[in-house]
């Protein structure tokens, strides 16, 4: 698990601290029952601020997931901000 | 504090085991990460208490004050923004706006703000409140460009203000002081327009941080501290008392030393308000009263009380202000210019808060202050705070030192090194400058020319000794010069000086030690003279000897040794 992978991981762990963190790399919108719109809206606020970027929010869908974030990470090649 | 912090914090205090502090967010708007950041916030103030936060509905900041007070909530918080008056100043609001609903708009907001008071007023009568009044900026529905402020919005703010005052009467109410925010956060960095779109929270995660925080100072209400004890050079005026003179030592525009007239006004003030103030000085009494009989004093010296002025370690000072006084140490503040006295009194009292009083920077002084006004800071000032002021003068006790503390411990931990050297050239300006300059630990008060003492160090039975201090808090360079004359077996000091800033720091002794490890003879002997100013050197002198000194005053090195044995332990010194 590279660096980025491991903050986003904690992202998650902090909004969804009932899960693994073997359950978070397959977490999903509708496989985590707390995983609602506040869960959501939270879970995009702490990424933001963790990866110190504005996540482009007019696709929603693709942040319905731990992939989906870590896709858009790498994407946007997101590194290491310290 | 970040929101992730914020998460991770609040579901850590989910297994405290301690008493839960229920309290309430009354607000329009959707609290989401503010909520977060405030219980966290909470959890660290209140760290001995589990923190239960509640909220109410979106959209009904009224219905939620209401909520609150039927609650059964210890404390309750109320954020009002611009859309709580009414929706229409929010952007999730589809309503029209134009020149002709700003009218209708500030009725909408002064019924409301009625109806708030109203509330708030009935919620404060069951919970310690706190309040916030809009901390975003107003959106643009004023006719005017955005540099010039229109008359609608100046009688909002005016709506908002009134509300303020009238609900600050009550004892239970305190509003977040809106200047306090500006200086934290910027207006601009406030407002987040994508958030409150998509979910209806308007908050920068910034603001959202930096406004929890603030609120829970607010709603916590820490007890203010009582006393504050202040040192005087450098600190209450620039300049060292006992070298610059009564009249050398100075707190005005002309010496660049006006912030310590704002220091000395903020004393005042604090005095006023039912804060007791105490002077804890290593200097000359004498000096000291006549240093505030000057008459361009910033504060009156009659309302400091008690005023130790001394040679002794501060931490007896403070001991005997303590008892003056009667409060715990934990109640009160030091404020001192040099870390090493700090560090003493710290080891001593532990309890007391101790300050470090900035030197090199106006705006660090006015930061300083700033500092005190919220450990010192009260709702309001009550005729008990007067009173008791008064009663603790009349009744002052004069009872033994309540603690003490080894000043050869906090010599170590503050790793001090003196270093001695002993070459008379070339001819050292420092040490002639502290000779010629220095008043109150110096051993006969003579003054040389240069050609004299040049003279003297010519002589080949001369000897100088030039002292150098340095601890882990900076150095003091140059702090002690020893002069005289092998004479047969006899050690004949004839000139002995040292830097006030430099006393209790056993320097004195030290010097002692390395003559008598340096030299040979059977006697040392002080050409004393008594002054008007070297009280020091002549209690120093009285220690050593075990008698008052008098001209000519002798120790055989047999009790000299066995004096410095009892008083000081071994120690590493360099010399050159």
């Amino acid at each position: 698990m590279d660096e980025q992978q491991a903050r986003l991981v904690n992202c998650f762990l902090a909004v969804f601290p009932e899960l693994s963190a073997d359950e978070i790399s397959a977490a999903t919108s509708t496989t985590v029952q707390s995983w609602d719109s506040v869960a959501g809206v939270t879970l995009l606020a702490v990424v933001e601020e963790e990866f110190g970027i504005t996540l482009e929010t007019d696709d929603l869908s693709r942040f319905d997931s731990f992939q989906g974030f870590l896709n858009y990470l790498r994407q946007t090649e997101v590194g290491d901000r310290h | 504090m970040k929101l992730i912090e914020a998460l991770n914090l609040t579901r850590q205090m989910q297994s405290r085991k301690g008493e839960t502090l229920r309290c309430f967010l009354a607000s329009g708007f959707n609290a989401l990460h503010l909520k977060t950041f405030l219980a966290a916030e909470l959890c660290l103030i209140f760290a001995d208490r589990k923190i239960e936060l509640s909220d109410g509905l979106y959209g009904d900041l009224l219905g939620n004050v209401d909520r609150l007070a039927k609650s059964d909530c210890e404390v309750g918080i109320v954020l009002i923004e611009w859309p709580d008056l009414d929706p229409r100043l929010g952007i999730r609001s589809t309503a029209r706006w134009g020149a002709g609903e700003l009218g209708d708009i500030l009725a909408t907001a002064r019924t409301r703000v009625q109806q708030l008071q109203q509330a708030i007023e009935e919620a404060g009568q069951r919970a310690s409140m706190a309040v916030c009044l809009p901390t975003l900026p107003l959106p643009p529905f004023a006719v005017a460009p955005s540099w010039q402020a229109s008359s609608f919005e100046m009688e909002l703010h005016a709506l908002v203000h009134s509300l303020s005052s009238a609900i600050a009467q009550g004892h239970q109410v305190r509003i977040l002081n809106a200047q306090r925010l500006d200086l934290d956060l910027p207006l601009k960095d406030r407002h987040d327009i994508e958030s409150e779109a998509l979910s209806g929270f308007p908050y920068r995660l910034s603001h959202a941080s930096a406004l929890a925080a603030l609120l829970a100072r607010v709603a916590h209400r820490p007890a203010p501290k009582k006393g504050l004890i202040t040192d005087l050079d450098e600190t209450v005026w620039s300049g060292i008392l006992g070298e610059d003179g009564v009249d050398g030592v100075s707190w005005d525009l002309e010496h660049h030393s006006q912030m310590h007239a704002f220091y000395q006004r903020f004393l005042g003030a604090l005095m006023s308000e039912g804060v007791m103030v105490a002077i804890a000085s290593k200097n000359d009494p004498v000096l000291v009263e006549r240093a505030f009989g000057r008459d361009d004093l910033a504060v009156s010296a009659a309302d400091i009380f008690p005023m130790e002025a001394n040679w002794k370690p501060k931490s007896q000072s403070i001991a005997r202000i303590l008892d003056a006084w009667n409060i715990d140490a934990d109640a009160v503040v030091f404020v001192d210019d040099s870390p090493l006295e700090l560090a003493e009194v710290r080891a001593a009292h532990p309890g007391i808060e101790c300050l470090q009083f900035p030197t090199k920077s106006d705006a660090a002084i006015y930061d300083f202050v700033l500092k005190l006004r919220d450990l010192f800071g009260k709702s309001a000032v009550s005729e008990e705070d007067s009173i008791r002021n008064e009663s603790i003068r009349r009744s002052r006790s004069n009872g033994p030192a309540r603690s003490g503390f080894g000043i050869e411990e906090l010599l170590d931990q503050a790793e001090a090194e003196v270093s001695f050297n002993f070459s008379k050239m070339p001819v050292d300006q420092r040490a002639f400058d502290l000779v010629n300059k220095t008043n109150q630990f110096n051993l006969n008060g003579t003054r040389y020319m240069e050609s004299d003492w040049r003279g003297l160090l010519e002589d080949p039975s001369s000897f100088l000794t030039v002292a150098s201090y340095r601890d882990k808090f900076g150095p003091l360079g140059k702090i002690a010069v020893l002069a005289g004359m092998t004479n047969g077996r006899t050690l004949k000091i004839d000139t002995w000086v040292m830097s006030c800033r430099a006393l209790s720091r056993q320097i004195e002794f030290k010097c002692l030690r390395e003559l008598a490890a340096r030299f040979d003879f059977d006697e040392i002997e002080f050409v004393y003279q008594q002054t008007e100013r070297n009280g020091p050197m002549r209690e120093f002198l009285s220690e050593i000897l075990t008698v008052s000194p008098s001209p000519g005053c002798a120790i055989s090195r047999e009790d000299l040794e066995a004096r410095l044995e009892s008083v000081m332990k071994p120690q590493e010194v360099s010399n050159g």
